[in-house]
């Protein structure tokens, strides 16, 4: 009871944005961009948050222009302790998962397999220009770029990583320094929003990636509008996130685990509980996997087979969608 | 009634209920082999764009994933685009199984009945459908032992049984059996192994028109009868219209 009581206590105060987050983000090293968050709260209503339509965060419900600060403030509150909540939340089998992911999408093109260019035809650009949305702090545009040249012996694939938090791009610049792809024009961060991706010119992209970010979108039908748009013809669409557990037995099990002891372990190794209560309460908001291959379907994309893959019982499952030419 | 079973799923479904409802399954066969051939295109329009065109590529590439990036390059798509097929190279393999098992009517046809002079036997006719299945697999047959091995792993074999099931269907049925009783399965399961051990035979054959192939089928057939599987459905391969069944063929073009 007394539990419960103060974790609402905890969650309200958190929800209440950047003063309360500044002292305690101070002492984990977050005072900056902490500080940045609270600024930006502070000015009031600006002109995206003007909207009066409500939306979810976790079980709340929240104004939307709300939703989209909040999700910032959690991400920049387990920026750095990323890795430990992943593992939590997957039961440590997202790192299995996403080699799964990569491999499967063979990233990559090589040149000895490419067909030869003729001279009717313009050449085919020499790699693959991969989006890797929501890619925070660069995971999986490590293990695309590493496909690509390791297994396809292609040095020219280049995966440009974007994400709405400037802090979960400046863990991702931070880990690419000690990677080979430092420095070189193979690998980019771009602060954007998944939901109106200006910059992005349409029609530029062989391959979409998000894993474990789609959830968190305030608009997924939008964001999968975006991802169309800016894909080529005949490009992919392909998103790894967490999913329905089909077995009844084994979906009671792990939302005891989830509900009750990631929030609890979160608070332990993080220090930071509620954004842990956060990500379990998205996992089991999102989507179940036909709903969200339909919504893909909607987007206008083809589905390969039945539209999805799941993985580990469907804790997490991989969807897919083409462009069509 | 018209169109068969559309999906490998619901293929594999009846499958399943015969092995315990052999009543409902028998007639769920007949509806299935529907004398009607208006069935939906087996492959979505993409796919079959990709596929077609990848299996050009499959004599120097062999049933592989580059074949299918090739393949989808001539298409228009992008290397990428391959994501489309779940199965990657299963989907390359089982693309030529079902294209092969829906060719054969249209390869093999044999003089109808009523027309002038006897038509040939039911065995013959089984003989003469599963030699040109066979040797539909001519183009590939040097990369053929990659595709067995693909539909070895184990997450391909029931679809692999299944298509392998499938085929001795439509042979049959091409055939012109008729039959509902309870020596279907047998003759079922007796084409299919026939039919597999001399796949596997033909991928090291080097014998000049497969011959070789072709007297090992025969071997394999008459196994069959002895054991009983066939027997009294056919009561031999080659009757003395056999030979007009392979005159036909070969008329047809079918190299036998
Ligand atoms: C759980 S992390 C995933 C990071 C990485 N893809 C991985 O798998 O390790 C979710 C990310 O989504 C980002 N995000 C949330 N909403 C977003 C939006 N509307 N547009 C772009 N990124 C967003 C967050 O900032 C966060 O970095």
């Amino acid at each position: 009871m007394n539990g419960q009581a103060s974790r609402i206590l905890l969650r309200r105060q958190f929800l209440e944005g950047g003063r309360t987050r500044v002292s305690r983000g101070s002492e984990r090293g977050f005072s900056c961009s902490v500080r940045r968050y609270a600024q930006q709260q502070q000015p009031g209503p600006g002109p995206e948050r003007k909207s009066t339509q409500t939306t979810h965060f976790g079980f709340e419900t929240v104004a939307e222009g709300v939703k989209e600060q909040r999700v910032g403030a959690v991400f920049s509150s387990v920026a750095a302790s990323y890795d430990t909540m992943n593992d939590l939340m997957s039961l440590g089998i997202h790192r299995l998962w996403k080699d799964h992911f990569v491999r499967n999408l063979n990233p990559g093109r090589n040149p000895l397999t490419a067909p030869p260019s003729s001279t009717s035809t313009p050449p085919a650009p020499q790699g693959w220009n991969i989006l890797d949305i929501a890619g925070g702090t660069g995971d999986i545009a490590f293990r695309l770029l590493d496909h690509a040249s390791t297994i396809n012996h292609d040095a020219h694939t280049t995966v440009t990583v974007a994400d709405i938090n400037p802090d979960m791009l400046a863990e991702g610049r931070k880990r690419a320094l000690s990677s080979p792809y430092a420095r070189t024009s193979r690998l980019s961060f771009v602060e954007a929003n998944a939901e109106s991706l200006t910059t992005i010119p349409s029609s530029s992209i062989d391959l979409y990636t998000v894993a474990f970010g789609i959830r968190n979108f305030t608009h997924k039908d939008a964001a999968l509008r975006e991802a169309y748009r800016v894909l080529k013809p005949g490009g992919v669409f392909a998103c790894l996130e967490f999913s329905k557990v089909n077995s009844p037995l084994f979906d009671a099990v792990y939302k005891r685990w989830s509900f009750a002891a990631i929030p609890l372990i979160g608070q332990l190794v993080a220090g930071d509980r509620d954004s842990y209560q956060y990500l379990v309460e998205s996992i089991e908001r999102f989507p179940s996997q036909t709903e969200f291959r339909d919504m893909i379907k909607v987007a206008g994309f083809l589905v390969p087979g039945k539209g999805w893959e799941d993985l580990t019982g469907g804790i997490a499952a991989i969807h897919k969608g083409v462009k069509p030419m | 009634m018209a169109s068969r079973a559309p999906t490998s799923v619901s293929v594999l479904g009846i499958l399943r209920a015969t092995s315990c409802r052999p009543a409902a399954a028998l007639k769920l066969q007949r509806f299935y082999h529907s004398y009607e051939y208006t069935q939906p295109p087996p492959f979505q329009p993409a796919e079959s764009a990709i596929l077609s065109a990848s299996i050009s590529h499959v004599p120097s590439y062999g049933f592989t994933l580059n074949a299918l990036t090739l393949g989808a390059c001539d298409a228009g798509y992008l290397d990428v685009s391959t994501n489309l097929l779940p199965r990657g190279v299963f989907d390359l393999v089982n693309y030529h199984l079902v294209m092969q098992r829906l060719a054969l009517k249209d390869t093999v046809q044999f003089p109808t009945e009523g027309g002038q002079g006897r038509s040939s036997s039911i065995g013959a006719k089984i003989r003469a459908l599963t030699l040109a299945r066979l040797h539909a697999n001519r183009p590939v047959i040097h990369r053929w032992q990659e595709a067995l091995a693909i539909m070895a792993q184990p997450s391909y074999v029931p679809a692999s049984l299944d298509e392998l099931a499938q085929l001795a269907d439509e042979i049959w049925f091409l055939a012109g059996d008729k039959s509902v009783d309870s020596s279907w399965y047998t003759k079922r399961a007796s084409l299919s192994a026939v039919y597999s051990a001399t796949e596997v035979f033909m991928t090291q054959d080097t014998s000049k028109d497969f011959v070789e192939t072709e007297k090992f089928l025969d071997a394999r057939l008459e196994d069959a009868i002895k054991v009983g599987g066939f027997l009294g459905a056919v009561s031999g391969w080659v009757d003395y219209t056999g030979h007009s069944a392979l005159n036909v063929l070969r008329n047809k073009g079918v190299r036998i």
